[in-house]
């Protein structure tokens, strides 16, 4: 969930709270079907959906770069050493591959993965105000809402007071490149100060707050950012949610 | 009473864990529509009386407090700081620490109080235009806040200051981010609303400004009121160097017309003043 707009897409139009019921739906659904060809499909559906927000290319390092490694490994445990394992399907010599192992590593890996894509499309498409804004107007308390927003400006801004310390202390001539050594030297007389001067600076931003109305608890608040639901948020909401229930009586048909 | 916009009752104030009060028996009043000047060296508790009218204390700031503050004639220990917020208005010194730190536009940082009023969209836009607009930072209304210069910044602050549209706005040393042209704008501005019946409260080093814009000034020195009165009527007081205050030099000028009988015996603490002054002097000379 990005502080700045994301790049205008479909997706991007969307209701926040329609991409986190997707999250909640897809996900699981996914946890909840007996196999894994479930949560495949939603993952290649996710593929396009991510085509259609502009975001393809982010979207597939970040579940190949993540889905690889954690595949490999799982599998190589779970196949290879699962307590699980009955059926035998390769003997590798210095240990047996089993078919129960390798298809729980499958779905793990799969719920995982789908969990991932889900918040990384409504992470990378969703504007940070927007969000807080959806959640302030479906009632979740503002200063929650607050800490969200707070949390993701005030990293960027102590490390633009860090930077500035730093130039001013090269323009000293501290060395602040090189070595650990040189490096811990400039900087950890840096720290007090950098903490000071953050304490001093959340004590007049409360201040701000208080009299910008922030503990103000007589009215409903509003926001200046446009949440709109849109047709498209109530149809697709309704299908995911029956998606959802399909999927239940589905499941508990099969296990049936 | 009805004609003040704050009345300050015999206040006096030690933060927790001190052993000095800041503030020790201050009484004074501000007449609604006013432009009020509270001037001094540093440390002297300016700030701190600053803090009481908008109820930063005894509500934000722990202490011991004693005395009262009426602002529109209610006192602020019976009032939350929300609720003081709708009637007084304060701009200080940091501006990048008058920053909501939840906007990423300047457009939603001047708009974060009217949402926390539950004012209407629709209205907010409009608000938040005439705002930007007024306050010359349409240019940069979709820049995120925290990438803006410090002059800027402060005119963010200001505007998220004015668009709560308090009858009360209280200054605290706010045009040092700013430079000389910018600083004047924003006077302008302040000049036209207290014309238009907003009572000022500002805290200034800058005498000269102080001069031209004060209808009362106030000295404080050591955390009490030790002079008051109308401008020419303070910096005319041989006194006030011993409270660490310089008076403007348009003051140095007439005074030493003044000394060599140049003129009537007049304090001129502004630049029209002064002008009118050494004028008169020239003529006597001629």
């Amino acid at each position: 969930m990005g502080s700045g707009e994301p790049v205008k897409s479909p997706i991007e139009k969307l209701n926040p709270l329609t991409k986190m019921l997707a999250i909640f739906c897809l996900g699981l659904a996914t946890l909840i079907y007996p196999n894994s060809w479930l949560g495949l499909g939603i993952v290649i559906v996710l593929f396009g959906v991510a085509g259609m927000a502009h975001i393809l290319k982010s979207f597939a390092k970040t579940i190949f770069g993540f889905g690889i490694p954690i595949s490999l490994m799982l599998f190589f445990i779970q196949g290879l050493y699962s307590p699980k394992n009955k059926t035998i399907i390769a003997d590798l010599g210095f240990a047996k591959l089993g078919e129960e192992g390798l298809l729980y590593a499958a779905k793990i890996v799969i719920t995982l993965l789908v969990f991932l894509a889900t918040f990384y499309i409504m992470n990378q498409t969703t504007y940070a105000g927007k969000m807080v804004a959806a959640l302030t107007s479906s009632g979740i308390n503002p200063q929650v809402g607050y800490l969200i927003l707070a949390s993701l400006n005030v990293v960027p801004q102590m490390h633009r007071r860090l930077d500035v310390i730093k130039e001013a202390q090269e323009a000293r001539g501290v060395e602040t490149t090189g070595g650990l050594w040189a490096r811990l030297k400039a900087y950890i007389p840096l720290m007090g100060p950098v903490v000071m001067s953050s304490l001093t600076d959340a004590q007049e931003r409360g201040m701000t707050l208080e009299t910008r109305g922030f503990a103000n608890t007589n009215v409903k608040r509003t926001s200046y950012i446009e949440v709109t639901t849109s047709k498209a948020d109530t149809y697709l909401r309704a299908g995911l949610i029956i998606f959802l229930v399909a999927v239940i009586i589905i499941s508990i048909l099969m296990r049936w | 009473m009805d004609d003040l916009a704050i009345e300050v009752k015999d206040l006096s104030f030690r933060y927790r864990q001190t052993t000095h009060a800041a503030l020790s028996h201050v009484s004074f009043s501000v007449p609604k529509g006013s432009f009020f000047c509270i001037i001094g060296g540093n440390g002297v508790g300016k700030s701190t009386l600053c803090n009481t009218f908008v109820g930063l204390i005894p509500h934000y700031f722990l202490g011991k407090m004693d005395g009262d503050v009426l602002v529109n004639g209610q006192s602020i220990i019976d009032q939350s700081i929300a609720d003081l917020s709708s009637q007084i208005g304060l701009v200080f010194q940091n501006p990048f620490n008058q920053l909501s730190y939840t906007a990423s536009t300047v457009a939603e940082e001047l708009a974060y109080g009217l949402g926390n009023r539950g004012v209407a969209r629709e209205e907010m836009v409009t608000k938040v235009e005439a705002v930007a607009k007024l306050m010359r930072i349409d240019q940069v209304f979709d820049q995120n806040p925290l990438d803006l210069s410090g002059g800027q910044a402060q005119r963010v602050a200001f505007g998220s200051t004015f668009i709560l549209e308090p009858k009360i706005l209280v200054l605290d040393e706010c045009t040092t981010q700013l430079d000389p042209m910018g600083a004047d704008e924003i006077f302008a501005i302040v000049k036209r609303l207290n014309n238009e019946g907003i009572t000022v409260i500002m805290v200034d080093h800058d005498m000269e400004r102080v001069a031209e814009y004060a209808d009362q000034v106030l000295v404080l020195a050591d955390g009490s009121p030790v002079l008051q009165g109308a401008p020419a009527e303070v910096f005319g007081d041989p006194r006030l160097a011993d409270f660490g205050v310089e008076p403007p030099d348009y003051a140095a000028v007439t005074q030493a017309l003044a000394k060599r009988q140049l003129i009537q015996d007049k304090l001129g603490v502004t630049k029209d003043q002064a002008a009118a002054l050494v004028k008169e002097g020239l003529n006597h000379a001629d």
